[in-house]
């Protein structure tokens, strides 16, 4: 069996409200946060999950972290049900959420990773090393007698990131963990749970809406929608299912060149150079690019593919969402 | 074994962060003790007033009051993580980061806060049982200290169970419960008397309900030498165990509504 395997995975949250107008009553709602999710794992791989907000993605990742129960489904994560073995489950993954934190927030932060040695019954030697090895990757010594509440939020999500990692979880879950952070940081975190993944064959699982994170780390990425997956493969298959416009910009030596190009394409002219707007299918990128060769001497060519998020934003919206 | 070292080492770092700022820690638990002081002025002025209540001496009544607010404070020392803002730490998805470690959600719920402040109402509670000893000219005999203790420990159980009736609440109302300090901060007040001074229904309350009558007013009638009711010596050592009844229920329900726990959205 795979190590993580999920079927059938299904979560209703009743929600109350007080009807309006009246005293007593309240009006009940079912929100189907999942119905029906499967998918299979193995060790070692860097999953990458998306869906718009509301679609299940933190139902599914609370539920694999042994927060919540669900209503029906299977779960095992290497063997073990995560909320019918809580305990054992849990000791052996890292969670990390990007918009609470996990530390005691008026505590230095040594103080709190102190703590959670003992929480995970870490011995002193295994601690030691592993919290010299994340202190020199993620530069944490400037911040280790520094009072949780008193970091950036960059330094913040590098501290909370840290104190997952301590007891050397073999999976990893992270609901959001660039949300907020500037690109300096964003890039860091990103290095770092490569390496972690690439060297200690950590599996990590993370939920996000930015896709660069996707792009830049997973090669496998799932897609979530009203509690039901979506697309389950990788990126650049499910990009160019949706990938449908792109756009050359091309200047050439002599301005005043006008190239002849195949039936398809859009010009528009820009100071000195041509942006043209055209459809791969329609039109193959090699067949463009003699076109524009045969015109005269190219100076600078740049493609650009179609904004991602407007990708994603199409993909959500053919998929029903 | 590995339970108290995480507790106590849970505690020293959060002492430390709490001592942290000297000034606001000296001012703070000189407010407590004004509190508590008046707190103590009120039952004075009573015997003051009318020389005691029933049968019960003013010595007497300093007693009842002093194994009250050391119980009670004691609880709010070391049990601040289930007696300070449970319900809004559950209810702002604080129960998600407990649930992720490899712990028992009780243990790490008391481990979670300490709140040395109260050292000064626990100076008031004090005062109040010496200067009730030395009125009464009570000697602290060995069975009496043991009853005492006896008390103060089973009463702390029997506060922290009902904490955990507003931790359960929490669980399942968005709302805040304020009813059930009724019975916690109310307790504390009306229980400050000796139970049977009240009519009947707050004496149903607060010896079934929130049995304060059983794990104090019975032991510390006893050590004040007038057995409440007139029951037998043995019902002193027995009725305190009803704290830790309290609790164990009242623990049993908390885990059964963990089950149903469903975090916020994120």
């Amino acid at each position: 069996m795979s190590y993580i395997h999920v079927s059938d995975l299904s979560k209703t949250y009743i929600v109350r409200k007080k009807k309006s107008g009246s005293f007593l009553a309240r009006e009940k709602t079912e929100v189907k946060a999942l119905q029906g999710m499967n998918f299979e794992a193995e060790q070692g791989e860097l999953i990458g999950y998306i869906g718009p907000n509301g679609a299940g993605k933190s139902t599914t990742i609370k539920i694999l972290s042994g927060i919540l129960t669900p209503d029906s489904g299977e779960v095992t994560v290497g063997g073990v049900c995560p909320w019918k073995d809580r305990k054992r489950h849990v000791g052996r993954i890292g969670v990390v959420f990007g918009q609470r934190t996990q530390l005691w927030w008026d505590v230095p932060v040594r103080d709190s990773y102190d703590l959670l040695r003992d929480i995970y019954r870490v011995s002193r030697a295994d601690y030691d090393s592993q919290l010299r090895r994340l202190t020199d990757v993620l530069d944490l010594e400037p911040l280790m007698n520094t009072p949780l509440r008193m970091l950036s939020l960059g330094q913040r999500m590098r501290v909370e990131l840290a104190g997952s990692l301590l007891h050397r979880p073999e999976l990893l879950f992270l609901d959001e963990p660039t949300i907020g952070l500037d690109a300096v940081s964003k890039l860091m975190i990103r290095d770092f749970l490569k390496q972690e993944n690439r060297e200690n064959g950590t599996t990590v699982m993370l939920t996000t809406h930015d896709m660069e994170d996707i792009s830049a780390l997973c090669s496998r990425v799932m897609v979530i929608g009203k509690g039901q997956k979506l697309y389950d493969g990788g990126l650049n298959e499910l990009l160019s299912a949706y990938d449908t416009v792109h756009i050359m910009t091309v200047r050439y030596a002599d301005p005043s060149v006008c190239p002849v190009l195949p039936e398809g394409c859009e010009t528009v002219a820009e100071e000195d150079a041509l942006k043209i707007t055209y459809r791969p299918d329609a039109v193959p990128t090699p067949v463009l690019l003699s076109a524009l060769q045969e015109a005269g001497t190219i100076r600078d060519l740049t493609a650009q593919p179609q904004n991602i998020d407007r990708l994603v934003a199409d993909m959500y919206k053919e998929m029903g969402m | 074994m590995n339970t108290i070292r995480f507790y106590t080492h849970s505690i020293r770092m959060l002492m430390k962060s709490r001592l942290q700022y000297p000034l606001s820690f000296t001012v703070q638990t000189l407010a407590q003790l004004v509190m508590e002081a008046g707190e103590m002025l009120a039952v004075l002025l009573v015997i003051d007033r009318f020389g005691g209540l029933k049968e019960w001496s003013g010595g007497e009544m300093l007693i009842f009051f002093g194994v009250m607010s050391i119980t009670f404070y004691m609880t709010e020392i070391f049990g601040r993580g289930i007696t300070g803002g449970i319900d809004s730490m559950i209810r702002q998805g604080g129960m998600d980061t407990l649930l992720i470690r490899p712990r028992s959600i009780m243990e790490q719920m008391i481990c979670r806060d300490v709140d040395p402040r109260r050292i000064g109402c626990i100076a008031v509670g004090l005062t109040a049982l010496i200067a009730g000893s030395a009125q009464t000219g009570l000697t602290w005999t060995f069975i009496r200290i043991l009853l005492l203790l006896e008390a103060v420990f089973f009463g702390m159980m029997m506060v922290l169970g009902l904490f955990l009736i507003e931790a359960t609440c929490s669980i399942f109302s968005v709302r805040s419960l304020e009813m059930i300090n009724a019975l916690t901060y109310g307790g504390r007040s009306a229980c400050q008397y000796p139970i049977d001074v009240f009519p009947r229904p707050i004496r149903l309350l607060f010896s079934v309900v929130a049995p304060f009558s059983l794990t104090l007013h019975v032991p510390v009638s006893f050590i004040v030498g007038k057995p409440l009711f007139g029951w037998p010596q043995w019902t002193a050592f027995v009725c305190p165990l009803s704290g830790a009844v309290i609790l164990a229920v009242m623990t049993v329900v908390f885990n059964i509504g963990i089950k149903h726990y469903r975090s916020t959205g994120s």
